[in-house]
């Protein structure tokens, strides 16, 4: 009788596993999958929920009030582009089942700005991408290794590494401040390897480094970091971390009275993201900053006013910041991406027009990005400015000086690229 | 001999729950046989915490970074010595179960709120431990290739039905075992410990070496499914193993009835089903972004919310004790009427 009851249970459990796993149908293919007469699908992941997700979870917002604009003035040749958000809670694990819905339920012709470097090599390795031929255009993620062809053929960087970022602090500081005793707050893994690696390429010699291990920041570790500051007599000091050990420290800095010359790494560098954290802004006045896109602020950008106004329309109340900035790049960097493969776009002359035309494509970034059929390199420096009393970065004396160097051995060179002008109403030509 | 019997009944069906499945793999789509190996990797997961809490009765809230012992082990073994895969599986869980031995140690003194405190402290801060070690790969993680599937299978078979075909086979096996050693002397043990720890002992049962012994065999089939969740998703990284993961584990063999195997499968379904289908209710409804987003989490806290209302053991063991009194009671009259 038990033997019998426990077949049974058995039985239920198979029917109910082989319910759930035929329950959906397969929809019929096109011409290219994710491609139809009237519609483009495109597919992103990234974290929208859990702590990793502040500032982030503005960017599929952000890359959607992009694509409406678009869609409402004719999408790419009559096709609307369409934009499908999962949240992937910053988990791997989540980023694959989730990004495999994408690709063969949802059947989106291409992945947008995945976030992570966890994530982005957890999808490499499990979903394959490059083996379906699927594009990944333009991850969220610093890690230099998305840009290597042969590894990822199918993938595209777009922000600058963590090592060129260090590289063009390092050449700054050689310029500005020669002779002083620099500071380096960093974390304690692959982003602060990297960023170690980077100033050793400069030369820049520390007088006190002060790793902190992911997780671990908070308004007393802080005390802590700054004690080591204090003692080794910094003039500088670099805070090449997340925005909570940034806010963290400056905080602290501030209660203390502690006020060195700061200089903040552009991944714990939003001020809106600072400030929302309680850090007056005025501990940031005067501290110098990194960013490869112009000042969120800097309305006189044409750039700049055409994301904002548009955002302020599709998103009322979101204040634009650099999360919008970025989120909006992307989207207006992948419409010419899309205009430039074709009258019929498909995967692979999506992934060509990206090879040969990338590098030129129109986007408001004032520095150039690095794409060709050898490297999938994304943008490939920064401007430095400093922050206003009011907590927000602006070029210093008015102008974008930018540096550009790469993630090898190559020297930090003053930009001399000249940012062409915006497409006509921001549309792709 | 009549145990005999019922053994080998069991053994048959797990036999047969394997030609199953491997007709199934052939016949849905890649997405479901994805998804059927995520199930299977919880479906190992769950009947660990079923050994552990149900059977055992210690509440663990870190199986996520037994897990990450395992996936480590494994992927580390893979690495640096490119030992065959199911030899990495192997040491993933003797690997685990070492850990599983030493929280157990310290565990068998432990119990209710304390010991959940210091597994759930494990959970938290095992994972990180990766960041201080350059052969764990940091937070990038390292790669875990088990390779393609032999040639033999055919050109169009795919890399997933692989991972399936692994995970798959691995659940079966472990239920088996789990099976037979929860009806063995151990798990009555084990049983009459959780019962009541005084009588037990009066019975000559040691109750912390079984304690311990519990933790380790739960840790090492933890371990297992650990390697095969990085198995799954290709790589492992400490953010794979993150506290949510222990407590979707532990959700499952609530949802299961955690006090009995049977169940273990529809805990695992509704751990992988939930989210999709919270997706295509959103999107049927027309949902903003905030529900769609809030939705999965919702539906497993409302389902947890009334299995603990109504059907405290699970849905199989309230099923099965219905049909027993049903059956109880009709003996009952029939003797009567008799």
């Amino acid at each position: 009788m038990k033997a019998l009851n426990r077949r049974k249970l058995i039985t239920a459990s198979a029917v109910l596993a082989i319910v759930g796993l035929a329950s959906t149908a397969i929809p019929a293919q096109a011409a290219e999958v994710g491609v139809s007469s009237t519609q483009i699908k495109l597919g992103m992941t990234l974290p929208m929920t859990g702590t990793a997700s502040l500032g982030y979870n503005k960017i599929p917002g952000a890359a959607k009030a992009y694509f409406d604009y678009l869609n409402a003035n004719g999408g790419i040749n009559g096709r609307k582009v369409t934009l499908i958000v999962k949240d992937d809670r910053y988990v791997p694990t989540e980023a694959v089942s989730k990004t495999n819905e994408l690709i063969l339920k949802d059947k989106v012709m291409a992945l947008l700005a995945p976030l992570g470097t966890a994530n982005v090599k957890a999808v490499a390795s499990s979903v394959n991408p490059a083996r379906r031929g699927v594009p990944v255009l333009f991850v969220n993620t610093g890690f230099s290794g998305f840009a290597d062809v042969k590894k990822y053929p199918t993938t595209y960087a777009v922000l600058p590494s963590y090592i060129m970022e260090a590289k063009i602090m390092g050449e700054y500081i050689k310029e500005n401040f020669a002779g002083k005793k620099i500071g380096l707050l960093y974390q304690d893994d692959d982003f602060g390897t990297d960023a170690l690696a980077g100033f050793k390429a400069a030369g820049t010699k520390f007088a006190v480094t002060v790793p902190y291990a992911s997780g671990s920041q908070n308004a007393a570790a802080a005390a802590g970091w700054i004690t080591k500051f204090k003692a080794a007599e910094a003039d500088v000091v670099i805070l090449f971390g997340v925005s909570s050990a940034t806010s963290a420290m400056l905080g602290v800095a501030a209660q203390l009275k502690y006020a060195p010359q700061w200089m903040l790494g552009s991944v714990g560098g939003d001020a809106t993201t600072i400030k929302l954290t309680g850090v007056p802004a005025g501990v940031l006045y005067n501290a110098i900053g990194f960013s490869p896109v112009p000042a969120t602020t800097d309305m006189k950008d044409e750039y700049v006013k055409f994301f904002s106004d548009i955002y302020a329309k599709a998103v009322p109340g979101s204040p634009f910041d650099l999360n919008v900035l970025l989120g909006m790049n992307t989207a207006f960097m992948t419409a010419q991406a899309l205009k430039a493969a074709g009258i019929n776009p498909t995967r692979k002359s999506l992934l060509e027009a990206i090879d040969s035309k990338g590098a030129t494509f129109a986007n408001s970034a004032l520095v150039p990005a690095g794409y060709s059929k050898t490297s999938h390199v994304g943008l490939t420096g920064y401007w430095v400015g400093k922050y206003s009393p009011t907590g927000d970065l602006a070029p210093i004396g008015g102008t974008y000086v930018t540096y550009t160097t790469d993630s090898g051995s190559g020297p930090v060179v003053k930009s001399t690229y000249k940012r062409p002008a915006m497409p006509a109403k921001g549309l792709p030509n | 001999m009549h145990k005999a019997k019922q053994e080998s009944t069991h053994l048959t069906m797990f036999i047969l729950g394997g030609v199953v499945l491997y007709f199934l793999s052939g016949m849905v789509d890649e997405l479901r046989v994805y998804q059927g190996a995520t199930i299977a990797v919880y479906v190992i997961a769950i009947s660990s915490i079923i050994l552990l809490t149900g059977y055992s009765g210690q509440v663990s809230l870190g199986h996520g970074a037994l897990m990450a012992v395992g996936a480590y082990a494994a992927a580390v073994l893979r690495i640096e010595f490119n030992l065959p895969i199911i030899l990495c599986f192997v040491v993933a869980v003797l690997a685990a179960a070492i850990g599983g031995a030493l929280l157990g140690a310290a565990a068998a003194r432990l119990s209710g709120p304390y010991l959940a405190g210091t597994t759930l402290a494990l959970a938290i801060g095992l994972p990180s431990l990766a960041n201080q070690f350059e052969v764990l790969g940091g937070e990038q993680g390292l790669l875990f290739d088990v390779g393609f599937p032999p040639l033999a299978l055919g050109e169009e078979f795919t890399q997933y039905k692989w991972f399936f075909w692994i995970a798959a086979l691995a659940a079966l096996i472990s239920m088996w075992v789990v099976r037979n050693l929860l009806n063995s002397a151990y798990g009555r043990a084990w049983k009459a410990g959780r019962g009541n720890e005084v009588a037990a002992q009066l019975t000559g049962i040691n109750t912390a070496r079984s304690k311990v012994l519990a933790f380790t065999i739960s840790a090492g089939i933890a371990g297992l499914a650990g390697a095969l969740l990085a198995m799954t998703i290709g790589t492992v990284s400490p953010s794979a193993f993150p506290l949510s993961l222990s407590f979707a584990v532990l959700t499952g063999a609530v949802l299961a009835g955690i006090t009995t195997l049977g169940g273990v499968i529809l805990g695992a379904v509704v751990l992988v089903i939930i989210p999709e289908l919270a997706d295509v209710i959103a999107h049927r409804l027309g949902a903003a972004e905030s529900v769609t987003i809030n939705l999965p989490g919702l539906i497993v806290s409302g389902l947890l919310i009334l299995t603990v209302l109504f059907v405290p053991n699970g849905p199989v063991e309230q099923h099965r004790a219905r049909k027993a009194k049903h059956s109880a009671l009709l003996g009952g009259t029939h003797k009567k009427m008799q």
